[in-house]
Order: structure tokens, then C-alpha cells, then sequence
């Protein structure tokens, strides 16, 4: 087991590297001169020139590179280009208005999609298993962006339902947050209900199950107690994937709903051509992702002991 | 599932060839009658889309004569100017104006929401197409190499997709985007003309950026497949006597191996033509899409300071054309999956 994640976070290492690399690359080849960002349109050279040393800016790209790993591995990214905040305290800030956002909506939202893929795994081949199916296609084929503006123009703008735009730290959010986390559901629950339904379906074709049908099980009785305890291995395992995706957010939720989360620091970033912040959320999602994948590893090892991590 | 139909593989009274394959899998896939109706839908898209390739961006362009009074007081209000004339404009507008051009109204600029949604098919098919197209040549090459060939190429190509799965998607695709745009390749697309052809006009920067982005994004899922499948095809008799009688790796890959795991190709391919369109609509929204040409994308994006000022209805005509075609291109992607793959079937 410990030589496993030892492997695993071995691995991770040489993917990191690459990951560093390729970030720097596309980001500085794309981003241009840092001064005509920071210092407006018509700057003197020598402040041009003071910048360029100060910000390591004609380095080697080999020099470069080096402190860029050293950044990620201090988890320091320097100050923000566009309002001289640390990098770190910017992300501080927004990391509780984003969990606030994607945790509540991820929960509910899993909740409600095993509950509808159970639902209709029981009643599979049915006119209600069809039907869920092409709703839940029908779900997925509209754009998030679409989503996103309806319902604010409908529900919270027309309708007053929901505030439009806002949010306030502490219990007061939820109002700020309900109507996001009812699209984020929205959202997810087509892809999520026909993952947990072929899973659930999976299981239900298994030995264990006929047995204990023939054993004068109710139906009920087996789904949710013996099916659903099967399929927690692969739910929890497709959770811990999604973890990272929760911190780093939605953007488009956040900007439309004006929530100063992670994904409102991205899009700004993006706009003001914010190199640090990019950059520093790219390595963050990089090593969550990596992090998580092996953590999904473990658990579904934890979970099942049919599985032997090798 | 029912019963396994076993007419095609035993002959019976009045058949004695069994089906191929593919004609199995297109009987298969005729059962579903949905999935033809959203077949027959896509195939009005390409239609439209191809008529929207001949006649060019015309149309979606000019000011219909018929701007809405309550917009043009608004307009003229803040003293806003269209062409250095005041808002209400006078002309008469092109030859179809208030006839079939102002069907389903005009946006905040006056043009036709009909033209701009349907001529919009063109971005999203080209987009849509040619960006799954390159994606499914990236993974299918690479997933079939790793496969066949093992050893170290195959330590490359997982390394290589494990990398790109770890960045974060959208901001993968935001660097390559930036990269293409904002780099020195920009400016020399623009000006590159061979034989006095001006490939910047044919598909813009705009346009190409997408294709690019969807094709060097996307194919890591398919990588995944076709290499865990052909590792399983490769040790199958029939590769081994192909192996026997001398024939070349690339000639294994492709004449034997592909169409082994090629609907795992066709089932990506249905998967990626979605995530492009879906992706040009953001992308565009980050400014980093189309600019030129109408797009759907273009229309939603634009929709958020069109909803303000009570312009609602190009948000629902883009969306729902958008719509249209998604659902109609996942439905059958699915269709497609079940009749390709039956095993699959759950």
C-alpha cells in the first residue's frame, strides 16, 4: 500500500515537471511584454528596463523555469500584475465564496443523480427509464451559458425569486448561492445520472443480486441495500476526481452571480492578461488534479478489498 | 437487453450469408426510431449549413429597415450614432427587409436574427467537424501506436496524455488560444496567401484557433480507449498469423487493427463535434473565439447586454438552434454507441 502512493507520487513528479514547463511556455510566449501591461501605454525605457530586471523578465528561459518550480513548490507566485496583492492572499479570498458555491451544489447535486439512476435502474427498459434517458440528453445539449442567462433573467431578474448579482460572507449566502447551485445541478445531473445508472446497472446483473432476489428479498430491499452499498466504490471514486474542479470553480457562475470567488479571480486575471494568477491557478489545478487521482486510487483500494493496488 | 438475436451470425430459412458487421450494427441502429428522427434532424443541419457556404455571410451582416421604435428611442436617447447617423436609420435596408429577413426580429444592431442563426450553422459545423476530426487523428494515431508498438512509445504516449489530463481544461485551452492569437503565427496567417489565395479569408484566425484548440484538447479520451483495445485486439490469432506472413506495423495498425476498435473512433468523434460547439459558445463569451463570422456563440455572448434592454429573443433563436443540433448529434452519438457496440449496452 505505502509502496503504492510511494510510486504513485513518484510519478507525479516528471508529470509536474512537464506540466511546469509546457505553463511557462504558452504563457510567456503568449503574454507578450509584462511592462506594457504594468506600466500603460507610452512608459520610459529605464522603468521598462527596471521592470524587465526586477520581474526576471530577460532571464533564461532555464532560469526562468527554475524559479518558477521553486514558486510552485514554496506555493509563493509572486505579487499580482494587475493590483501588486500576493498571489496567495488573492486566492485566500476567494476560496470561501467558491466552496461556499460548489461544495453545497456538488453534494445535492450527487445526491439527487444516484437517487434518479437507482430510480431508474429499477425500472430499467421501461417507458420511464427511456424517458429519463432523453431527458437527461436533452439536459446536456444546452449550453451552460444559456443556462446561466435564462435563469437569471427569469427567475431572479423577472421574477424576483433570487437576488441577481451579489455576495455576503457567512449564512447569508445561501441566498446568493441557491439559484448557481441550482444550475450547477442542472448542469451536472444528465452526465451524473447515466454514469451512477450504468453503474448501478452493473451491479444489479451481478450473482449476489439473483441470490438474493431467490432468497424472497423485496426488490426495494435489494437496491438500496445491496446494490447501493455496492456502487458507493465507484461513486466515492468519481467524487474524489471531482474535487479539484470544486476548488478552482465555475467561472461563468461566479461572474454572472457576482460571487468574488476563485472563478471571478480567474476571469479577471484572464482579462487583464494576469500572468502570475494564471499561471498559479494552472500549477494549483494541475497538482490537485494529480493529487486527487491518486487519492481516488486509495480509496477505491480502501473500499473494496477485492482490489489490490500493485 | 432481451434475447441475443442470433439470426445474423445462424443462417436460417431463406438466409444463408450472414451480415456483416456494419450491417448489423445499421440494423441495429434502425430499431431506434428516435435516433433515426435525430438523424434525419442533423441531416437538415448539414443542408443548411451548406447553404449557408454558398451564399457567403451576406445578409447576416446589414441593418434590416425595420429597427424596433422602442430600441431606436433608447438609442437615440443616449445619443448613440450607427455609421455617423443618428440611431433611427432611414435607409430601407437590403431588398428582403420586412419580409422574410425580419421573421423572427432583429438584435440591438438591427440584423437579422434569422440569417445570423442559421448561417451560424457554418461556424458551428466547421468547428464542430474539422475540430473532432483532427482530435480523433491525434488519439486514434497515438492510441494505436501505444498499443501496437509497446515499450517506451507507449511510455511516451501515456505520459504524455497523463500530463495534458492533469492541466486544468479551460485553461489549457485558453493558453493554446492565446498562443495562436497573440503569438508572431498571428500576424503571418493573416498575411499568408499562397498562390495568390488568402487563406485568412477562406477560415479566419478566429475559426482555425477553435479547430486547433478542440483537436489538441480532446483526444486524450480516445488515446485511453483505442490503446486499452487494441492492446486487447493484438494478441488475437488473427494479428498474429498477419505478423507471420511479414506485414509491416504500419500496415497491421491500419488494415488490420483499425477497424477493430473504429467505433470506438466513430462514437468519439459524435462526443468531440458536441464539446466543440459547446466550447466555441465559451470561448467566444472569453474573447478568444470567433469574432468574425456569426456564431451562435457570438449571439450568447453578445445576449447579456442584449437581455438589459429587453432583448430576449436572439438568446432563444441562437440557443435553441444550438440546442437542435446538440441534442440531435448526442442522441445519435448514443444511438450509435448501442448499434456499434453492443456489449456496451446496458
Amino acid at each position: 500500500m505505502i509502496q503504492f502512493v510511494l510510486r504513485r507520487i513518484l510519478y507525479a513528479i516528471p508529470v509536474l515537471l512537464v506540466v511546469a514547463l509546457v505553463t511557462l511556455f504558452l504563457f510567456d510566449i503568449a503574454a507578450g511584454d509584462p511592462a506594457a501591461i504594468k506600466l500603460g501605454k507610452n512608459p520610459s525605457p529605464e522603468a521598462v528596463a527596471a521592470l524587465h530586471e526586477k520581474m526576471g523578465f530577460n532571464d533564461p528561459f532555464l532560469v526562468k523555469y527554475g524559479k518558477f518550480l521553486w514558486s510552485t513548490l514554496t506555493v509563493d507566485f509572486g505579487d499580482s500584475w494587475s493590483d501588486d496583492t500576493p498571489v496567495r492572499t488573492v486566492f485566500k479570498r476567494g476560496i470561501i465564496p467558491t466552496l461556499s458555491l460548489t461544495l453545497p451544489a456538488f453534494l445535492l447535486g450527487t445526491f439527487v443523480a444516484v437517487i434518479l439512476a437507482l430510480l431508474v435502474a429499477f425500472y430499467r427498459g421501461s417507458l420511464l427509464d427511456k424517458a429519463m434517458t432523453v431527458v437527461a440528453i436533452a439536459a446536456i445539449s444546452i449550453s451552460s451559458l444559456v443556462y446561466i442567462l435564462v435563469f437569471q433573467a427569469v427567475l431572479a431578474d423577472a421574477w424576483k425569486l433570487f437576488p441577481v448579482w451579489g455576495y455576503e460572507y457567512g449564512i447569508g449566502a445561501i441566498n446568493f448561492i441557491a439559484l448557481p447551485v441550482l444550475i450547477w445541478i442542472l448542469l451536472s445531473i444528465g452526465t451524473d445520472m447515466r454514469y451512477y445508472r450504468t453503474v448501478a446497472l452493473e451491479e444489479i446483473s451481478r450473482d449476489y443480486v439473483r441470490t438474493a432476489r431467490s432468497k424472497g428479498v423485496s426488490e426495494h430491499r435489494v437496491l438500496f441495500s445491496h446494490v447501493l452499498r455496492n456502487c458507493l466504490i465507484p461513486i466515492v471514486t468519481r467524487m474524489a476526481i471531482i474535487v479539484p474542479f470544486l476548488i478552482t470553480g465555475s467561472f461563468l457562475l461566479e461572474i454572472f452571480f457576482g460571487i468574488p470567488g476563485l472563478g471571478t479571480v480567474l476571469y479577471t486575471a484572464i482579462n487583464n492578461s494576469d500572468l502570475p494568477i494564471i499561471k498559479a491557478f494552472t500549477m494549483l489545478g494541475t497538482v490537485l488534479y494529480v493529487t486527487f487521482d491518486i487519492v481516488a486510487d486509495i480509496s477505491y483500494a480502501a473500499l473494496d478489498p477485492r482490489v489490490r493496488l500493485s | 437487453m432481451t434475447a441475443v438475436d442470433v439470426s445474423a451470425v445462424v443462417p436460417g430459412p431463406g438466409r444463408t450469408v450472414a451480415r456483416t458487421p456494419r450491417q448489423e450494427a445499421w440494423r441495429r441502429f434502425k430499431k431506434d426510431r428516435l435516433g433515426l428522427f435525430f438523424l434525419a434532424v442533423v441531416g437538415v443541419y448539414v443542408v443548411i449549413a451548406l447553404w449557408a457556404a454558398c451564399v457567403g455571410w451576406g445578409g447576416s451582416y446589414e441593418i434590416a429597415g425595420q429597427v424596433r421604435p422602442a430600441y431606436e428611442a433608447s438609442m437615440q436617447q443616449l445619443g448613440f450614432e450607427l455609421d455617423g447617423k443618428p440611431y433611427p436609420q432611414t435607409q430601407t435596408g437590403p431588398s428582403t427587409a420586412g419580409g422574410s429577413y425580419t421573421w423572427l426580429g432583429t438584435d440591438k444592431l438591427g440584423r437579422s436574427i434569422l440569417y445570423r442563426g442559421l448561417q451560424s450553422t457554418k461556424v458551428a459545423f466547421t468547428v464542430g467537424t474539422f475540430g473532432a476530426l483532427l482530435s480523433v487523428v491525434i488519439g486514434m494515431t497515438l492510441g494505436l501506436l501505444a498499443g501496437l508498438l509497446g515499450g517506451w512509445v507507449d511510455r511516451v504516449v501515456v505520459f504524455l496524455y497523463s500530463s495534458l489530463a492533469s492541466i486544468p481544461y479551460l485553461l489549457l485551452m485558453l493558453a493554446i488560444a492565446f498562443v495562436i492569437r497573440k503569438g508572431p503565427f498571428a500576424t503571418r496567417y493573416d498575411e499568408w496567401a499562397p498562390w495568390g489565395w488568402d487563406v485568412s479569408e477562406a477560415i479566419s484566425l478566429g475559426l482555425l484557433n477553435l479547430v486547433v484548440v478542440i483537436g489538441l484538447t480532446s483526444w486524450v479520451t480516445l488515446c485511453r480507449l483505442v490503446r486499452a483495445e487494441v492492446f486487447k485486439v493484438r494478441e488475437l490469432d488473427y494479428v498474429n498469423a498477419a505478423r507471420s506472413l511479414g506485414f509491416g506495423t504500419w500496415r497491421i495498425a491500419f488494415r488490420h487493427v483499425l477497424p477493430n476498435v473504429f467505433h470506438l473512433v466513430i462514437i468519439n468523434f459524435s462526443l468531440t463535434f458536441v464539446i466543440a460547439i459547446k466550447s466555441e459558445v465559451i470561448l467566444t463569451f472569453l474573447g478568444v473565439g470567433v469574432d468574425k463570422e456569426p456564431s451562435w456563440g457570438q449571439t450568447i455572448a453578445g445576449a447579456n447586454n442584449e437581455l438589459m434592454v429587453g432583448f430576449w429573443w436572439p438568446l432563444i433563436v441562437a440557443g435553441s438552434l444550438l440546442f437542435g443540433l446538440t441534442l440531435a448529434v448526442n442522441y445519435v452519438g448514443d444511438a450509435l454507441r448501442d448499434a456499434l457496440d453492443p456489449k456496451l449496452k446496458t
